[in-house]
């Protein structure tokens, strides 16, 4: 009977515990909010081809591959390249900062003529990027110019291992690209200008966990800064 | 007197049997005659243990819910009853609740003498139901090696349970989970760590097919026709074959009764829930046949757990369930018993689901439809000698119609249809040679087949089995049951699955149990034959059997930059079969007659597990994948169930598992440090460093730790019952985020939750009426990473029986 007893007067305290654990949850924090800091662009739900689909005579979207966007840091402007002609009008020009490619959008270049995969390859843009394994704010310096001459990143898509220097990682139960968290990416701008980015989520709506298969994508968020005085202060505290 | 009686019976059913072939018009007067002779009355007197009559005792006949009360001198009368087995309730204030089964023998006075005991709290036992009400089935499922829990219909009543999902995640140690890879409508059981495609479903002890991405969707049976559902947590294979790897899962649905019935529910509330039951029960041609028809009606609005990023739609499917089931009994002869039964369900489901607004909606039509067909026809016959012989043959179809459509483009992001069809014939026999042992063997065979729009299958699948399993109570002290199973595939070749379980009763308080098993499963025909690509993903997985084929083509079309080739040597045309062995060993304590104490260790080792793997990169497709068997991992813990009776009409249990589920692959990768494995990656710092096999978790989706309490309380003046359970499940891994593909703490996790349910039932009119209020889910609890779990769920219920009094 002792034991009953206990259990009785435990059941009182357990309901109690329960009423005020019971409801309380993190994940339906809108991940955007912290991303504002007065100084970045934040850019959100930036449509990438959502028309196009994998393989070859699959049932997919409009059974094409995925078109190639570039983006221009200075005024937002997403350019479309869709045909030959758009190919041959902005590839090769400075006036893109970082292209879009690949499945699902999801690997980017920065603009660096140089590079037999790039782009903009046999442009005359020189951009250079150095990966940073720190938080976006914390990141307040652009590094040596010799360290975006050293620099052997490319192509930054998804991180297949450790020193990869891709933005998102894929998992292979869910199918489901991860953005990594707390990456930073330093740039060296066409025009020679310093500039951070910071790759956040692919999927629309920017949900902090992606919990369905089938979630809308390419809607890309992504916020990045521009030092315009030519410095490499990158402060955006 | 009573030989005599016999002996007139059997020659009367001779010369029923003899003339029913003959001149069957002629028959009759002669079956008016046995219907007299068939039914007996039940008298007694109930008193308290002094001897004192006990006056105004209600007493409950059950299947057929005849109901009497004594008189002053405690004397009771059920007359004019149809012989057969009945289960005896009585109830009186300040005593204890009496149950028990008894025999009513035909043109009989059969007389019972009962002793109510006053309210000292006895711990209500399950009634172990004789082989007398195993209509279909000889494998005595209860009696198996490995350990059962069984639920009643009692139980599923009382909870208001709508589907069997819902009653057996309350379970201990089982969860229902969303498979996310394998899309929004990829649920299953989740059972000892072990994942639903190691989980068997049964109904009447035959397999039910039909799963998605390998999961079985426990939703689409109804419970309103369950009898009882028996779960067995370990493997199995020695009973069931193929697929009952980690468990399995027995519906048992309704026998018919003695006298015509009949019953008409309907509950309706929250999300437009409906559930509504038609059931009717009739013996015919003067009790020698019975049959049994339900029809079930369920419907609900499904439910949105993310309403941040889904504008409109729900997570959780809405879909709409029409079922009906029958059975039918016909004694052929006074040993032998034909039997059929059916059930058609079907499923008409359409989800909407609605990202973004405005110009930058995207809305999803996830539409499925699903037929699903069970049929069987048992010949049960008793042979003079003792021998009992049940042949079974057993029809399945399933069909399933799932497609995605993105509304605003129009287009098509996946569609998949395909049918599977299962005949399994089975020839059972048990035997007693002496009281102490019983023996059932059985052998059989089973052919399926599944046509896919995306793959076609050379031939079908089929295989052989033949059983033999012995239950052995030595002595007053030692049981021992167990057996073996040899099953052969047209592909997988043989396998043999012994399986041994032993009780040892120290004291008549305490008990000792342990037992082992193993288990097997093969690779199905998705595993074998399926080319599946989902383009939203972006990847494509090549069935192991026609892999390099395949690929071969693939590079032809110049669709393949990069092929691992050692791998596609390794694995095509190599897929071996899941196998398990599983230990078990605990106690069962029971120190007063109101508490027992169950506790149950358990280990189960699974080898050769199949998982996919990156075989090739394609130009477009990013991966294409294959299957592999991988070495082996476990799931381990412990499972503790205790139930005490404070007082009379209180029943209090509690129940909790801690669970250990983890992949030795993963173990050796970190262990060794290889690629990925080696560092974890602290996604707050954005630091890298080595890991260490402490770091990691285990298994996605599997709970460390998971408890319920369930409290029940019945006041039988008033016909009151209600009850109050709290089910904890702890927090478990979602999706490996740093990208080592182990969950470690900086991984995402579902956090440990509570969920809270309650119901409250009061029956009318001589319990012919009933009125049920449900909430589910009372402290609306809700989590975007538990996509299929509803908020609150409020129901209102209402039931009538028809009988004859």
């Amino acid at each position: 009977m002792k034991t009953i007893k206990i259990i009785y007067r435990l059941l009182p305290v357990l309901s109690l515990w329960l009423a005020f654990t019971s409801c309380s949850n993190n994940e339906n924090s809108d991940t955007s909010a912290g991303l504002e800091d007065g100084k970045s662009t934040v850019i959100k739900d930036l449509a990438g081809d959502t028309n196009g689909s994998m393989g070859e005579g699959v049932d997919g979207k409009t059974k094409k591959g995925f078109d190639t966007f570039l983006f221009r840091f200075s005024d937002k402007k997403q350019i479309w390249i869709r045909n030959a002609a758009d190919s041959a009008q902005y590839l090769k020009t400075k006036d893109w900062d970082i292209a879009f490619t690949g499945p699902y959008n999801s690997e980017v270049y920065v603009n660096k003529g140089s590079y037999e995969f790039n782009p903009g390859y046999g442009g005359t843009a020189t951009s250079a990027v150095v990966k940073i394994d720190k938080p976006y704010a914390e990141v307040d310096t652009a590094p040596s110019d010799e360290a975006f001459a050293a620099s052997e990143i490319n192509k930054i898509g998804w991180a297949v291992n450790e020193s990869a220097a891709g933005w998102f990682f894929y998992s292979l139960n869910t199918h489901i690209m991860i953005a990594i968290k707390n990456r930073t990416y330093a740039i060296k701008l066409p025009d020679g200008k310093y500039a951070k980015l910071e790759l956040i989520n692919a999927y629309q709506g920017n949900p902090p966990t992606v919990t369905n298969l089938n979630w809308p994508a390419p809607y890309f968020t992504f916020r990045y800064y521009v030092q315009n005085d030519g410095s490499k202060n990158l402060n955006t505290k | 007197m009573n030989k005599n009686n016999n002996l007139v019976l059997r020659l009367k059913f001779n010369t029923i049997k003899h003339i029913y072939f003959l001149f069957p018009l002629l028959l009759f007067p002669v079956l008016i005659h046995a219907q007299m002779i068939i039914r007996g009355s039940l008298t007694g007197k109930i008193t308290d243990k002094n001897g004192q009559p006990i006056a105004s005792a209600n007493l409950i006949l059950q299947p057929d819910m005849h109901q009497v009360q004594t008189d002053k001198n405690g004397y009771f009368t059920f007359k004019n009853i149809i012989a057969g087995e009945y289960n005896i309730t009585v109830s009186y204030i300040g005593h204890q609740l009496y149950q028990s089964n008894v025999q009513i023998e035909a043109d009989k006075k059969n007389n019972i003498k009962i002793i109510l005991e006053e309210e000292e709290n006895t711990l209500k036992q399950v009634t172990v139901y004789s082989k007398e009400t195993k209509a279909d089935n000889l494998l005595d499922i209860q009696r198996s090696a490995m350990p059962v829990t069984v639920i009643t219909k009692e139980t599923i009543a009382q909870m208001g349970s709508r589907r069997l999902d819902e009653v057996l995640k309350e379970q201990t140690g089982i969860a229902v989970v969303n498979d996310i890879g394998g899309g929004a409508r990829a649920v299953g059981v989740q059972m000892q760590g072990f994942g639903s495609d190691y989980v068997m479903i049964l109904i009447d002890g035959q397999p039910m097919v039909g799963r998605n991405s390998g999961n079985f969707d426990l939703s689409r049976i109804s419970v309103s026709n369950i009898e009882r559902i028996e779960i067995i947590k370990g493997a199995s294979s020695c009973l069931f074959g193929s697929e009952a790897l980690g468990g399995a899962i027995n519906i048992v649905t309704r026998h018919g009764a003695f006298q015509p019935q009949a019953l008409a529910s309907v509950r309706y509330g929250s999300l437009h829930i409906v559930d509504a039951t038609l059931e009717g029960e009739t013996p015919f041609h003067h009790q020698r046949g019975s049959a049994n028809i339900s029809a079930n009606y369920y419907r609900t609005d499904g439910f949105n757990t993310d309403p941040n990023f889904l504008s409109g739609g729900t997570t959780a499917p809405p879909y709409d369930d029409y079922t009906l089931q029958g059975r039918v009994r016909y004694r052929l002869t006074e040993n032998s018993t034909l039997g059929a039964s059916g059930r058609y369900a079907l499923r008409k489901s359409f989800m909407e689901q609605i990202f973004g607004n405005n110009e930058n909606q995207n809305s999803a039509a996830d539409s499925q439809n699903i037929t699903d067909i069970n049929a069987s026809v048992t010949y049960d016959n008793l042979f003079d000698n003792g021998l009992r012989s049940m042949s079974r043959y057993y029809l399945t179809r399933y069909v399933s119609d799932m497609s995605i459509l993105w509304q605003e483009s129009g287009s098509q992001t996946s569609a998949e249809k395909f049918a599977q069809t299962l005949h399994r014939f089975e020839q059972q026999f048990s035997y007693a040679p002496v009281t102490d042992l019983k023996l059932t063997a059985g052998l059989g065979g089973t052919s399926e087949q599944m046509d896919n729009r995306n793959f076609n299958v050379p031939g079908g699948m089929w295989s052989g089995f033949t059983y033999l399993q012995a239950d052995w109570k030595m002595n007053d002290k030692f049981e021992a049951v167990g057996g073996f199973r040899y099953d052969h595939n047209n592909s997988y070749g043989g396998k043999l699955n012994p399986s041994l379980g032993l009780q040892y009763h120290i004291i008549p308080k305490l008990t000792l149990k342990i037992a082992m098993g193993s288990g097997f499963k093969t690779p199905d025909y998705r595993q074998r034959y399926q080319v599946f690509m989902n383009p939203t993903a972006n990847y494509l997985v090549i069935g192991s059997e026609i892999l390099r084929a395949t690929l071969e083509e693939m590079k032809n079309n110049g669709q393949i930059s990069e092929v691992r080739e050692y791998l596609v040597n390794q694995l095509d045309q190599n897929l071996q079969a899941e196998k398990s062995l599983s230990f078990n060993g605990g106690f069962t304590y029971t120190p007063k007659k109101n508490i027992k104490l169950d506790v149950n260790a358990f280990y189960h080792n699974i080898s050769n597990q199949i998982n996919s793997i990156r075989v090739a990169t394609g130009t477009n497709v990013r991966d294409i994948y294959t299957y592999q068997n991988l070495p082996k991992s476990f799931n381990t813990g412990l499972e503790m169930s205790l139930s005490i009776r404070p007082l009379s009409g209180l029943d209090i249990s509690t129940g909790y598992q801690y669970l250990i589920a983890k992949d030795r692959g993963v173990m050796d990768s970190i262990s060794n440090g290889t690629g990925a494995y080696a560092s974890i990656r602290d996604n707050a710092t954005g630091l890298f460093r080595k890991s260490r096999l402490s770091d990691y978790f285990g298994i996605e989706n599997r709970s460390r730790h998971m408890a319920n309490l369930r409290a029940a309380y019945n006041y039988t003046p008033w016909d009151i019952t209600g009850n109050i359970r709290v089910n904890y499940r702890g927090k478990y891994g979602f999706v490996d985020s740093n990208n080592n593909r182990f969950l470690d703490q900086y991984d995402i996790f579902v956090k440990g939750h509570f969920l809270l349910n309650a119901a409250i039932e009061k029956k009318l009119m001589k319990q012919r009426l009933s009125l049920q209020l449900t909430a589910d889910n009372i402290m609306d609890y809700t989590d975007r990473l538990m996509p299929g779990q509803p908020g609150r769920v409020l129901l209102l219920g209402l039931k009538y029986r028809f009988y004859k009094e």
